[in-house]
């Protein structure tokens, strides 16, 4: 165990995740917001795919 | 000849389950009638607390052979135990999931973070009542409202505290619509709940096909202890998304869910056998658990006004709660919480974005968790 199993441990542990939490899903939040630039890539025919001919 | 037949008597009592009933089976199996009774009367999750309701009752009949090993309960809850049982109730979720309006507004996605501090404040109140570090990780993740992950968490953690914690997370996450508007009132303005969102973009196809992969491969390279459920939650969005896979993400969402949640209830339901179940720390960890979606309901909240201070264009603090990862069930909430204030302001697609960032939080700060407490 890396954390102490004690109160200030439990301190700890909350701190470090709940920060690296924020820090993680807003990089998640900045890799969606580059999304949109797939598009310049292409297009999917979604039509084509459903009827089969992809 | 009576004394034969009393003697007679007693051997069979002795053979039957009757010489070990207790008042605490007789509590268990009144629990369990209460589930099967809230699942049909009142309509709290029932696809859940019918199963759990049953399998409650007849781990509570001594005698019954079925949660020993070997039993037919037994086996249901090794698909837990070995964590199979988890992933796979994600793969259903990611076949039936729309994760377009998490990709079409990425700014709400960090109140799938901001609603989870109930999960810390339940750990270090867990750890101020005396349980291990461990077991009060198992607890806080309550906080994160979701059952595949918290079982999956605490599975890894703390495995004896199973029927606990996932009746909790599932009770708690019937019971969302009654604990959390009060709070999300308690803490907005009329004018912040009659905020009105813009519309969103609409996201191509292309994008929906890349974000299942995209996730996955982050997801392993980041956060390997919770990989298997948000890789499986990942692949039956792909199933859904690429359009080509119909029959799969179709079965995916219906029959293999539902056999994967016939299994998941009985196996819950076996593990809450009373003298294991009728305990102090029970009560604690209900308590602990109702603090957690407390807090999480109302940091989400907080975190939205947060927001707020820096956005341009603001938005409906209301949304915060959603960030808790129950999906549908928060994001239904803050619709339904916003409706009251204005009939015509439909918050579901919005609040859609950070309930299902929500899941991503809760399988970070479970990822994370683990990874601090040496557990793999």
């Amino acid at each position: 165990m890396i954390v102490p199993d004690t109160l200030d441990g439990a301190i700890l542990l909350s701190v470090i995740d709940f920060t690296l939490s924020i820090v993680m899903i807003s990089g998640i939040g900045v890799i969606l917001a580059l999304f949109p630039l797939l598009n310049r890539l292409g297009k999917v025919d979604e039509e084509a795919i459903r009827q089969g001919h992809h | 000849m009576f004394e034969q037949l009393v003697s007679f008597a007693k051997a069979l009592e002795q053979q039957t389950g009757l010489a070990q009933f207790w008042w605490g089976n007789v509590v268990m199996i009144a629990v369990g009638i209460a589930m099967i009774y809230l699942a049909v009367k009142k309509g709290y999750e029932p696809l859940l607390l019918v199963g759990i309701g049953f399998s409650c009752i007849i781990s509570n009949v001594p005698g019954s052979d079925l949660i020993l090993p070997g039993g037919l309960f037994n086996y249901a809850y090794q698909g837990v135990a070995l964590l199979i049982i988890p992933p796979l109730i994600f793969f259903g979720v990611g076949a039936m999931t729309d994760f377009g309006p998490m990709i079409a507004n990425p700014k709400l996605v960090i109140l799938g973070a901001a609603a989870h501090l109930g999960i810390f404040v339940a750990l270090i109140g867990a750890k101020a009542l005396g349980f291990t570090l461990n077991e009060a990780g198992a607890i806080g993740i309550i906080g994160g409202a979701d059952g595949p992950m918290a079982i999956f968490v605490t599975m890894k953690l703390a495995p004896h505290l199973l029927p606990q914690v996932s009746v909790a997370a599932y009770s708690y996450m019937a019971l969302m619509p009654l604990i959390q508007p009060p709070v999300m009132r308690l803490l907005t303005t009329r004018q912040e709940r009659l905020i009105v969102m813009k519309q969103s973009r609409k996201v191509s196809r292309l994008e929906r096909i890349a974000f299942p992969i995209v996730i996955g491969v982050l997801v392993n390279l980041f956060f390997p202890p919770v990989a298997p459920l948000i890789t499986m939650l990942m692949l039956g969005n792909l199933f859904r998304e690429v359009l080509v896979t119909d029959r799969l993400a179709k079965t995916a969402a219906n029959d293999v869910m539902n056999v994967i949640i016939i299994i998941l209830t009985v196996a819950i339901g076996s593990t809450m056998a009373a003298d294991k179940f009728l305990t102090i720390k029970t009560i604690e960890i209900v308590v602990l658990g109702l603090v957690a979606f407390l807090f999480g309901t109302a940091s989400g909240v907080v975190g939205a006004k947060v927001m707020n201070l820096f956005l341009k264009d603001k938005i409906n603090p209301l949304l915060g709660s959603a960030g808790i990862a129950s999906v549908p069930i928060a994001a239904r909430v803050s619709h339904i919480v916003a409706l009251q204030e204005n009939k015509e302001n439909y918050l579901i697609y919005h609040a859609m974005g950070p309930n299902l960032a929500g899941v991503f939080g809760t399988a970070i700060s479970g990822g994370i968790m683990l990874a601090l407490l040496g557990v793999k």
